[in-house]
């Protein structure tokens, strides 16, 4: 509800896919390039099992971690204090907590060039700590940048799904709820005309 | 058997003779149109705020460090958290929706004039309870927006002469907002509940005795009204199923709608977001707030903005029944009225820029003008209506009123 952000205009809008494959693939490329760094502290290991991802292949992500534990990252807040000079983010709401939700997100990660002194920034957010953990500022071969997209794309799916875990069951109940609605609506109008009828004009 | 139990209660109780006075036997004008639906919504939103309200509570922690983490577990691991949770956050911007749908109705109908001038001031009272009410459920989450927003709001009393500082204080507990400032909004977002509900007790009591308005603006003579129940319960059940359609929509599909992306990021003293923005039901308030340079004057304006609804059953001045509906002026007044309102939600949503600071303060005096010059403009508008020579419509309308009331002078 807040007012727009300015480079929200630009955002392609960012199509989601939370099938269950592609939350795996999101999962898989988001404990390699992030999970070093980012905790989801909301999301546990056996959410990704009631989300109908393999357990075998769960036990490769969780390490030493139970499946009942969440999934926050080892790096200890001062660590990342040290090396980045901020903690950081939790993004198991990351995607709800941004103006453009995935779009911006999914641009963001893959916002990343090069300036000619060399140096790496973001068209999105020039002043980010955060390296570019996709290495698309240094990709140049168009496959290997249709690569990273991809894997951004997943991990935004994941973390869309992580955001927001109920959403297709809400969606689900929801049909169900207005249509009993309509149902019940269209019975109370008739039953209103009925009633209505007995008065003398 | 039942009727004995009747029977049994009746002597004890005047459960039979209520129901007749205030349902069955209850006398409802005929002609209400679907505007008077909205009265019966606000009461079944405040039901569902309520009792999701109650349902929440005993899953969250009002506590700085937890509260955050608190929403997530009735989000996540909660049964029906989710369902819960975004019910009640559907359900404060429906209450406002259909409480300001109500107020439209009252203003363009002129349901204010006598004799129901107390009926408008309770519902003054009652707005002023749900608008505290909002706030302090606001805080709760403890999000990025909660924490500033609160700030914000609870730094204005500093334009409180001579205890403002104290007054800050005392309302957050603390010198910031903080963990004492969130336990307190917490027991207070608990209690004022039941006030509001106390006070919807009195505006009914005051209905059932001065009954409703209507349409024509006079209170209509005995044959034109109708038993309460059961063509008024299930007109209203009606209504209520499109209302539940709208607002289930909302909460099944669209429920991030009404919530802020910065109050997903947890509070954080240190760093303030970008633009501090109110819930789309108080940005007309706020637009005016930000529309006087000067701090104390802001605050009065804000604070004016919201009681002067009290004063319309003296600023109008019209004997002309039915409000805009017999009144081109006024009519014409009530749009602009409308369409300024809107103007000032959009100044208060936009980040201010020197254009949007103008148009706010443009469309401040216009809300303010439209107050001030109605008595005149009304007073004008009723000699000019009754040279030009009334519709026969009117005319009989205001000679049936002035029969009613003679006859209740009797009475």
């Amino acid at each position: 509800m807040s007012p727009t952000f300015a480079a929200e205009n630009k955002l392609e809008k960012f199509q989601t896919d939370t099938s269950v494959i592609a939350v795996e693939r999101g999962v898989d490329t988001f404990m390699n390039a992030c999970h070093g760094c980012h905790s989801l502290k909301y999301v546990h290991y056996r959410d990704l099992a009631r989300f109908g991802i393999d357990k075998e292949r769960i036990a490769t992500w969780r390490g030493d971690s139970t499946l009942d534990s969440a999934m926050t990252s080892l790096l200890s807040d001062e660590a990342a204090l040290q090396s980045f000079g901020k903690v950081p983010p939790d993004l198991s709401m990351i995607v709800m907590a941004r103006e453009g939700g995935a779009s911006y997100v999914f641009a963001y990660l893959t916002g990343y060039y090069l300036t000619p002194e060399g140096m790496t920034s973001n068209h999105l957010f020039p002043l980010t700590k955060m390296p570019d953990a996709l290495e698309i500022s240094t990709a140049t071969d168009s496959v290997k940048r249709s690569e990273i997209m991809e894997q951004a794309h997943d991990i935004v799916s994941f973390l869309s799904w992580a955001a927001d875990p109920q959403k297709a069951e809400r969606e689900s109940l929801g049909y169900y709820v207005i249509g009993y609605l309509i149902i019940l609506t269209v019975l109370l109008y008739n039953v209103k005309l009925q009633v209505w009828s007995k008065l003398k004009t | 058997m039942a009727n004995k139990i009747i029977a049994w209660i009746d002597h004890r109780f005047p459960l039979t003779s209520f129901i007749k006075h205030e349902l069955t036997g209850y006398p409802t004008p005929r002609n209400l149109s679907y505007w008077w639906n909205f009265g019966f919504l606000a009461g079944i939103v405040l039901m569902l705020q309520v009792l999701t309200g109650l349902f929440l509570a005993m899953h969250y922690k009002p506590d700085a460090a937890m509260a955050f983490d608190s929403i997530q577990h009735i989000m996540r691991d909660v049964n029906y958290g989710w369902l819960l949770r975004f019910m009640h956050s559907t359900g404060a911007s429906a209450f406002f929706l259909v409480i300001y749908i109500h107020m439209a109705r009252t203003l363009y109908y002129g349901s204010y004039r006598a004799p129901r001038e107390l009926m408008w001031w309770t519902g003054q009272g009652l707005l002023l309870l749900l608008m505290a009410t909002a706030f302090m459920g606001y805080l709760l989450p403890w999000g990025q927006m909660s924490f500033w927003g609160a700030t914000v709001i609870t730094n204005l009393f500093r334009a409180t002469p001579f205890i403002g500082d104290q007054v800050v204080v005392w309302l957050r507990g603390d010198y910031a907002v903080g963990d004492d400032t969130l336990t307190r909004f917490f027991a207070l977002h608990y209690l004022f509940p039941f006030l509001i509900i106390g006070a919807v007790v009195i505006h009914l009591v005051a209905l059932h005795s001065v009954r409703s308005s209507n349409p024509s603006g006079i209170d209509l003579a005995d044959k034109d009204n109708i038993p309460f129940h059961p063509y008024y319960t299930i007109k209203d059940f009606y209504g209520l199923g499109v209302f539940l359609m709208a607002y289930f929509l909302v909460v099944f599909f669209f429920p991030h709608s009404v919530l802020e992306p910065a109050n997903n990021i947890p509070a954080n003293p240190l760093i303030t977001p970008d633009h501090i923005v109110p819930e789309w039901y108080f940005l007309p308030f706020y637009a005016i707030l930000r529309a006087v340079p000067n701090m104390v004057g802001g605050v009065v304006a804000m604070g004016l903005s919201v009681i002067v609804f009290a004063f319309m059953p003296f600023l109008d001045r019209s004997r002309i029944p039915g409000g805009g509906r017999y009144r081109p002026v006024y009519r014409i007044m009530f749009y602009l009225f409308i369409l300024d309102i809107l103007v000032l939600g959009y100044v208060g949503y936009v980040p201010p820029t020197s254009k949007t600071i103008i148009i706010g303060q443009v469309a401040t005096f216009i809300y303010f003008g439209s107050f001030i010059l109605l008595p005149f403009i009304s007073k004008a508008e009723d000699k000019w209506l009754f040279k030009r020579g009334l519709p026969p419509k009117i005319l009989a309308l205001i000679a049936s009123e002035e029969q009613e009331i003679a006859k209740r002078g009797k009475r």
